[in-house]
């Protein structure tokens, strides 16, 4: 049977000023190319209801905590095909983002909605990697962390345009999701907010592997 | 009827010469001649050029040197000798000024060394001629290059600087801006105090300001010991007052004044950081954008300089609206070669790093501007166009909403191919003609042009290349757009190129558009491609070629399952020649890291694909103690270790029949004792594909007796 993983120890605090990397390692399954599958479940109090949900990465600057890619919603009630968007993802690096979404000297980010401290707080909190972060968190959005060693992702992704419809095919991208990445297994959590939607819609996701029998990894690079 | 010649009329360049060289003309005639001459070719190109053909330039040096010989008599004769001294050396700084043939026929006919005599002449207006001449000269890279490490050489220009006489001081100043091009030659003139010579010019005339800005900003370029003797103590304000003359009454002194601080700050991070300096540059150059002559269009360039490669720099430029201004300008109207080419390679800088510049500059919408100058006349235009749009196509959420894969932006980029690939090819063939068809006198002259052609060529092709690159990477379906231009079979032809620099970005380029390509254009790809010529880019002399081969490999066969297949095909030539190269100790990391990362997409395949690749990592018959696999897990570089773990990690994926088999060859071989030491490398991902890789070798137990 496989071998339990023995979880590393809870993100060390950096003491006095920042030395050495404290930002999260690359991982090969949060990289260009990657393909995840799964749902996302838009339940209201009407009813139960899931999309089926492809993402792909497929750009990734970690210098400046830069992820984007596509995703593509399958079955979904108003459209006629499947929906794709792109969206941009703020990965929480505590260089270029922290877990605080809007509290940068009060200046809206550029997610374009603002959400409080306590959202954050809330949204955070429901990924079982988090709980080991939060007093850091809740002291300073845990901008003294060191996330190096920590198996756990965590990012924004914002939809910025409907790729393959128009924007009035009934559908809303005005919201985030907060998004926990395993490093381990490539698997991904999140919870989409937004004030005017349903709370904490779920996505799930795996990493898939097109009908392979293992991992394929494919490549390219800008000039 | 014919009339008499009217002494109004200017006359005809062959009558000119043919007074001037005739031992005929009295003497008072040829120099009315040489004023005629001078007259008629000063700002007047066309004319400088015919008269040069009718060898107007040895006749003039010629008489030049008979009036610099020592003369007999004084008095008059010694007047209207000065009086020719002036009129021949106007003219031959007339044919030298802006224009290199000039230039060329000028040295040749061994103008120089007469010039450099009349600097110590004691008439005050042939020395003006004499040095005026000369420094028009020395604009022209083809100037001789003054060797200042002879001391004799040294003490000559010491004496120029040290001259009363404006014009030559500038001399001295040009020559030091043509020809300081060491460190050896800036320590040279520093430490013969010429810094503090040039910092007094520096309050002198206009002349002497520009020559001095000019010739500071060589002096301290890339050498940061000068740098800091220039801001020395010993030096007083100089600073103060090169900043002062940013705001001087003269666009051309402003302008090279900013060039001088600029080569201050790009040689030293000490100096001119606060944002202060950094926003007076941007805004000063930003204003002489706007003149109409030679600095608007150098303008361009030289804020180029101060934002290359700089992220800070290009975000001061963002929040003062440059890039507004730029586009502004680029909408106004056509413009003269040298300034478009200025404004494309600065908005190419400008964008070349940050986000926001991207989005400013395609929110302005100059991209079809940009797409009609991809079909230029100028060459330089054409890369420059090229340079703007591989650096714009950086933009990966534009890249994703498909802004650059359209038939306008593709169409002209593979022309550029066509155009450039038939280019290099007939200048290579004259090459090797001239070398071996003709003597030996012609040979230098003639093939320096053919390599300066080829080698600007090459340039161009690797911009266009660049460019193609980028656009190519566009996720959208669209991606045929650029192989129904006949892109493919341009980027293929130059994968044989005999420059290594063409065949790395051609395959670059392949890689990059071969990324999630759907598998029928893959397919096309290889039938143009074919497996000859990948496993030959991967035995390619350049390791940087080896490793763009690779990369394309692994994206030919990543997607869909049967992508495998039409790669590898049946008898494995391609996967042989990528173990064999995996095997060879002299390959660069890079190039092992791409290999194994094609082996380990092979390997998530079925279990043929899994079989041929083992037996490529861990070969039957093994004499080798110590195995390809255990090799690379050792690696130093953590990208090779996580790649070799993802190919184990495939080859022993759970759910495949044969998998029981390879573990106990992965056990036999020495592996699992290797894995499990790296479960705490201090890499993540290594150390958790290390965990991931142990539990599944784990996971059909421990075969070895």
């Amino acid at each position: 049977m496989p071998v339990r993983l023995v979880e590393a120890s809870s993100p060390s605090q950096v003491s006095g000023t920042t030395h050495g990397n404290t930002l999260p390692q690359p991982c090969s399954l949060l990289s260009v190319g990657q393909a995840f599958s799964g749902t996302q479940n838009v339940s209201s109090l009407q009813k139960d209801e899931a999309w089926r949900v492809n993402v792909r990465i497929q750009g990734c600057d970690l210098d400046h905590g830069y992820l984007c890619g596509t995703m593509e919603a399958l079955n979904v009630p108003m459209a006629d095909t499947p929906v794709v968007t792109f969206w941009e993802g703020e990965i929480v690096d505590t260089k270029n983002y922290t877990f605080f979404t809007g509290k940068w000297g009060a200046t809206v980010t550029g997610l374009g909605i603002m959400s409080r401290v306590e959202d954050d707080i809330k949204h955070w909190t429901k990924f079982p990697s988090f709980p080991p972060l939060l007093s850091q968190v809740e002291a300073d959005g845990g901008k003294s962390l060191d996330l190096s060693n920590y198996p756990y992702v965590f990012m924004r992704w914002k939809e910025q345009y409907f790729v393959n419809v128009g924007t009035d095919c009934g559908l809303t991208i005005a919201g985030f999701y907060y998004v926990c990445f395993s490093c381990s297994d490539g698997s991904i959590n999140g919870f989409y907010y937004d004030p005017n939607s349903s709370p904490f819609q779920k996505l799930e996701l795996k990493s898939t592997n097109d009908g392979r029998s293992g991992f394929s990894f494919s490549t390219y690079e800008l000039q | 009827m014919p009339t008499s010649a009217n002494s109004n009329h200017p006359s005809r360049p062959e009558d000119l010469i043919g007074r001037l060289n005739s031992a005929h003309t009295p003497y008072e005639a040829k120099l009315k001649a040489l004023r005629d001459l001078k007259n008629q070719i000063i700002g007047n190109r066309t004319k400088k050029l015919v008269f040069l053909k009718l060898g107007a330039v040895p006749s003039v040096v010629s008489i030049l040197s008979s009036a610099a010989a020592p003369q007999d008599g004084g008095g008059g004769n010694r007047e209207f000798h000065e009086s020719v001294l002036i009129q021949s050396a106007a003219a031959i700084g007339s044919f030298a000024c802006g224009l290199d043939e000039g230039v060329k026929a000028v040295l040749d006919a061994g103008a120089f060394p007469l010039l450099m005599s009349l600097i110590s002449h004691l008439n005050e207006k042939v020395v003006d001629a004499g040095a005026r001449s000369l420094k028009l000269i020395y604009q022209s890279k083809l100037a001789p290059k003054y060797d200042f490490l002879q001391v004799k050489n040294m003490e000559f220009l010491l004496s120029l600087l040290n001259s009363k006489n404006e014009k030559v001081t500038s001399l001295g100043a040009s020559i030091i801006t043509h020809s300081c091009q060491t460190a050896a030659e800036q320590q040279a003139l520093s430490g013969a105090g010429v810094i503090k010579r040039l910092v007094c010019l520096l309050g002198g005339s206009i002349n002497q300001k520009d020559a001095s800005l000019e010739s500071l900003a060589a002096m301290v370029k890339g050498n940061p010991e000068v740098a800091s003797k220039f801001m020395g103590p010993e030096n007083g304000r100089a600073l103060g007052v090169v900043i002062e003359l940013m705001k001087d009454k003269y666009p051309r002194t402003r302008l090279l004044a900013s060039m001088c601080l600029i080569s201050i700050r790009n040689t030293s991070t000490s100096y001119l950081q606060d944002l202060g300096i950094k926003s007076a540059l941007v805004l000063v150059l930003l204003e002489l954008l706007d003149d109409p002559g030679q600095v608007g269009d150098e303008a361009p360039f030289v804020l180029s300089g101060l934002v290359t490669e700089k992220e800070d720099m290009q975000k001061i430029a963002f929040d003062a609206n440059v890039i507004n201004k730029f586009c502004e300008h680029l909408t106004a109207g056509s413009f003269q070669t040298k300034r478009l080419q200025g404004i494309f390679l600065a908005l190419s800088d400008l964008c070349s790093k940050l986000e926001c510049c991207r989005d400013r500059l395609l929110d302005l919408q100059v991209l079809n501007i940009v797409t009609e100058a991809l079909a230029h006349d100028s060459a330089e235009v054409r890369a420059a166009a090229c340079i703007f749009f591989k650096n714009v196509s950086r933009s990966v959420k534009n890249l994703s909403a498909g802004q650059f894969m359209n038939e306008a932006i593709a169409v002209p980029l593979v022309q550029l191919l066509c155009d450039s690939r038939t280019s290099v090819q007939y200048l290579s063939s004259l090459f090797w003609i001239f070398r071996y068809g003709y003597a030996i006198e012609h040979y230098n002259a003639v093939t320096i042009y053919l390599a300066v052609g080829i080698s600007r060529l090459m340039k161009n092709e690797v911009a266009a290349l660049g460019a193609i690159s980028n656009v190519v990477v566009n996720f959208m379906a669209r991606k045929s757009v650029f192989m129904e231009c006949g892109g493919v079979k341009q980027l293929v032809q130059l994968t044989k190129s005999m420059e290594s620099a063409i065949r790395v970005n051609a395959v670059w380029a392949l890689k990059n558009l071969v990324f999630h390509l759907s598998n029928r254009c893959k397919e096309e790809i290889l039938l143009e491609l074919t497996s000859t010529t990948l496993v030959s880019l991967i035995n390619d002399p350049e390791a940087s070629v080896q490793e763009q081969a690779l990369g394309l490999i692994r994206n030919l066969v990543d997607g869909t399952l049967n992508s495998i297949d039409c790669v590898f095909g049946e008898d494995g030539e391609l996967l042989h020649a990528i173990g064999r190269k995996m095997r060879r100790s002299t390959s660069k990391v890079e190039v092992q890291i791409q290999g194994m990362y094609a082996l380990s997409n092979v390997a998530s395949g079925n279990e043929l694909h899994k079989e041929a690749v083992m037996n490529q990592l861990l070969p039957q018959a093994v004499d080798d103690k110590e195995t390809l696999l255990v090799k690379f897990l050792q690696s130093s570089d953590s990208r090779l270790r996580t790649a070799t773990l993802w190919a184990i990690i495939n080859l022993t994926y759970p759910s495949s029949p044969n998998t029981c088999h390879r573990v106990n060859k992965l056990w036999n071989a020495g592996i699992v004792s290797q894995l499990k030491n790296m479960v705490n490398d201090p890499c993540l991902d290594v150390k958790l594909r290390a965990w991931t890789a142990v539990g599944q070798l784990m996971m059909y137990g421990d075969a070895s007796t």
